[in-house]
């Protein structure tokens, strides 16, 4: 799925990997939302298709969404407005958005601004994720 | 010009005056030597002194030699000053006393001064170029040691203040994946951050899911320690473990409701084993008495 500046990888029951690079401008935070929102509707539409062909009934499946943090040393309020905004938008779709690999230095930095609990959850890795079954 | 020419000549002629008398200056210095970090001292063995005191005049008639005696920025000059910041380290190494090393250079320039008496031949003038080198070069190069002391000093400090970072947060994964800290005495900002930066590298590198901080030997925590402590336990949950603060004290209690801490978002539990009790259940760990 070709957003610039990220990669969105679909890894299996209806969770996804965003993986943001260098090049993610989160100035352009509108576009970059629609995209986003845009890929994950597309994938849960694809699925709905794909469970009432085979059962003859429609199930839907929310999703999990993780942010890959584990190249962002430092997460300014600039950064962490932009988590929240993403969290919170995707949460209108029934996606939940966990925050995974997040350096000491970016959680040193994060825990001296926020004062209110972020819009996402956070977790050592996926497997951390799926292990405590939150 | 005129003045570099007359400390050019005084530098020639104190040179020869020391190859001259190399032996008895050598002889003379050595003793000292042995008396101040030999025998009992055991700081330096005598065959060690010997290669001192002839390296040291080997470099000094290096240095009179050399086109300008009086340039601090010469080769020569450097392997001098080299020299003395050596001899320092080897002897504060081992336990010497700066205040002996600093005797030891005064005595040599005495020693040098007194083999002018021997000079027949040298005039008021060239008495006194040689003197006001003397002093000058000997100054420089006790400012060598006291530079070699300070370093000496300064790496000592930094090793014990490492040493002091490590026993000041003694975390241990106490199971897969849950850590305890616990923390005694007093808690101040810097503290809180050397905790605080020790414990969230240390999640990282275990990839710890639980961590349970024990405060049962602080003493007394005021509001901007709260406040990080609170920092600190956000910073885990940030993370992705969960934080368990154990172990706090009625005193401990009673300052961080008057200083308005809102604790509605952190996991507490009255003691370290409770704590840790908790940490299991969240991880789905059952810990039980072996059936009988």
């Amino acid at each position: 799925m070709s957003i610039p500046g990220l990669h969105l990888t679909r890894i299996g029951n209806g969770d996804f990997l965003l993986e943001a690079t260098r090049s993610l401008n989160i100035r352009d935070q509108d576009r970059l939302l629609e995209g986003i929102t845009a890929c994950l509707l597309q994938a849960q539409a694809y699925d709905s298709a794909r469970a009432s062909a085979r059962s003859g009934s429609e199930s839907f499946r929310a999703s999990c969404l993780y942010y890959d943090l584990s190249e962002q040393a430092l997460i300014d309020p600039v950064y962490y407005a932009w988590l929240n905004a993403l969290a919170r938008t995707i949460q209108a779709i029934n996606v939940k958005m966990v925050c995974i690999h997040i350096q000491p230095t970016a959680a040193f930095a994060m825990a001296q601004f926020i004062r209110e609990k972020p819009a996402f959850e956070t977790a050592i890795d996926i497997f951390g994720w799926q292990k405590t079954g939150r | 010009m005129a003045q570099q020419k007359k400390s050019e000549a005084a530098g020639y002629k104190l040179a020869e005056l020391l190859k001259l008398q190399v032996g008895s200056i050598s002889g003379t210095i050595e003793r000292e030597g042995l008396t101040l970090f030999g025998g009992s001292n055991n700081l330096l063995g005598s065959d060690e002194i010997n290669d001192f005191c002839i390296e040291f005049l080997q470099l000094l008639v290096a240095l009179l030699e050399s086109r300008d005696p009086h340039d601090d920025a010469s080769p020569q000059f450097h392997a001098l000053e080299m020299y003395f910041n050596n001899l320092s380290k080897q002897i504060l190494v081992r336990g010497g006393r700066v205040e002996d090393l600093v005797r030891y250079i005064q005595f040599m320039q005495r020693t040098l001064i007194d083999a002018l008496d021997h000079d027949k031949q040298c005039t008021v003038g060239d008495a006194r170029a040689m003197l006001l080198f003397l002093s000058g070069l000997f100054n420089e190069l006790i400012l060598a040691v006291f530079q070699a002391y300070l370093d000496e000093k300064e790496r000592t400090v930094n090793a014990q203040e490492a040493e002091l970072r490590e026993t000041a947060t003694p975390i241990t994964e106490i199971w897969d994946g849950v850590l305890t800290l616990p923390i005694i005495g007093t808690l101040d900002s810097n503290r809180t951050m050397l905790v605080m930066e020790a414990l969230l590298n240390r999640i990282a590198k275990e990839h710890a899911s639980a961590v349970v901080i024990d405060l049962t030997g602080v003493k007394n925590i005021d509001s901007q320690v709260s406040h990080h402590l609170i920092q600190m336990v956000r910073a885990v949950q940030l993370m992705g473990s969960d934080a368990i603060i154990t172990g706090i004290r009625p005193d401990i209690a009673r300052a961080l409701i008057s200083l308005n801490i809102d604790l509605s978002n952190i996991t507490t539990r009255a003691s370290l084993s409770d704590g840790l009790k908790e940490a299991f259940l969240r991880m789905g760990i059952q810990v039980s008495h072996k059936a009988a």
